[in-house]
């Protein structure tokens, strides 16, 4: 009889604990807060959002010459089908990229001979992005030009963290005209959990009820504050009239109660 | 025995000014050396302490120098800015007066660019604002950064890294 009793005893503890939540506990705290996580999705090293380019409004039009005969005269009065000949559109791929790194590293040259300077460099490191970045859409198992994108992406960052240093307003100038984001390394890289993801969400949420409550009393304090100058200007006036009545020197001015009455009308 | 106490005396310190998330103060680095017996050398050591700036004179990076308070304003905040000595990326070479950039002049470097003959679309220090101008909107050094660990549209971690 005893040890059937003792058989039951867990199987009724257990429905009591179903019964009552306030009762059960689990293996840890859950917050009763209703905080929904989304863990963020990891973008690929050499994505836009990586490199933090916004795109430049450069465009190389497909008939124009290759760079090597800009300048060319014998191209000018050549036939029609020679000079098509000569046009990007019948020559190969880095041609357009020579082009296109011409036209981008003008928006920043110093003077037409400038190719040293960092921000031709960062000028040119961009070009070479934006392209490889067009080009691994087409060809995503390209490895060793990823990996190439991928050092180029990182490079340039340290360049522009070196040029912040060295010379503000130039840094802010040239992510003005490359249209670049610029986003220092943080202190520490650690991989995201769930577990100090919703601490910080919830410090936030914590963070944003105090303000809120503080918000709410400092409108109840400034409605209150009509009230009192409204008060305050009639009181000093009557105290003023009271003084001179008694024919005591005034102890309030009627600049201060101007003053009193100025801000009654301002909060009004 | 009568106990006197003396005046307090007020230390200046020259720190790196870093992000911090405090409104009305600057979070300042200062390097010390802490002398290691072992090995019978100095090495780097920095402190970390936060200084009382209402007007923000100082931007994340400048070389500042702080005075300690004869009291502390708060629990943390024991020091006040005096004085900004050299905003980063923005250096006056202190024998010369001229502004310089890592190794050169200013001057110089313009100077060169003219006997090149300037383009247009060269940097020009005289049309720029002061600095701040993409402070939010392209350059996102001015806070700390960190890891992105939420998604929401709604709040965009514009600072975080992924």
């Amino acid at each position: 009889m005893f040890a059937n009793n003792v058989r039951c005893v867990p199987v009724i503890v257990g429905n009591i604990l179903k019964i009552s939540n306030t009762l059960a506990r689990n293996y840890a705290f859950k917050s009763n807060l209703k905080i929904k996580w989304v863990r963020p999705e990891k973008p690929s090293c050499i994505s836009t959002e990586i490199s933090g380019d916004l795109g430049l409004d450069v465009k190389v039009d497909p008939n124009e010459y290759c760079k090597k005969y800009w300048n060319s005269k014998e191209l000018e009065d050549a036939d029609d089908i020679v000079k098509k000949m000569f046009t990007l559109d019948f020559n190969k791929r880095k041609t357009t990229v020579v082009v296109q790194r011409e036209k981008i590293t003008s928006l920043v040259k110093n003077h037409f001979m400038d190719t040293t300077s960092m921000e031709t460099i960062i000028a040119k490191m961009t070009n070479q992005i934006l392209q490889l970045q067009e080009y691994m859409k087409d060809h995503p198992r390209n490895l060793p030009t990823k990996t190439h994108l991928k050092e180029l992406i990182e490079k340039r960052k340290k360049f522009l963290g070196y040029l912040r240093q060295w010379d503000y307003k130039r840094f802010e100038w040239l992510l003005e005209k490359l249209n670049i984001i610029y986003k220092p390394h943080p202190h520490q890289y650690l991989p995201v959990t769930r577990k100090d993801s919703l601490r910080k969400l919830t410090t936030k949420h914590c963070d944003k009820l105090v303000q809120e409550k503080l918000d709410a009393y400092r409108k109840e304090l400034e409605e209150e504050q009509k009230i009192f100058f409204k008060e305050k200007a009639e009181k000093l006036a009557f105290i003023r009239a009271e003084e001179i009545a008694c024919g005591v020197t005034p102890t309030v001015t009627e600049e201060q109660i101007e003053d009193v009455r100025k801000k009654a009308a301002e909060l009004q | 025995m009568a106990t006197r106490k003396g005046k307090q005396a007020l230390t200046l310190l020259l720190g790196q000014c870093v992000p911090s998330m405090k409104e009305n103060a600057a979070k300042i680095r200062v390097k010390k050396l802490d002398f290691d017996a072992h090995l019978n050398m100095y090495f780097n050591k920095h402190e970390y302490l936060y200084a009382h700036d209402p007007e923000k004179l100082c931007k994340t990076g400048d070389t500042v120098l702080v005075q300690s308070l004869p009291s502390r304003l708060t629990r943390i905040i024991t020091h006040k800015v005096v004085n900004v000595i050299y905003p980063l990326g923005d250096i006056t070479d202190p024998i010369t007066g001229k502004k310089s950039v890592v190794s050169k002049y200013r001057d110089d470097i313009k100077r060169v660019h003219e006997i090149y003959g300037k383009s247009e679309n060269a940097f020009d220090y005289d049309k720029r604002p002061p600095r701040g101008s993409q402070e939010g909107k392209l350059d996102f050094s001015h806070k700390e950064g960190y890891v992105k660990y939420h998604e929401d549209p709604d709040d965009p971690q514009t600072h975080a890294v992924h």
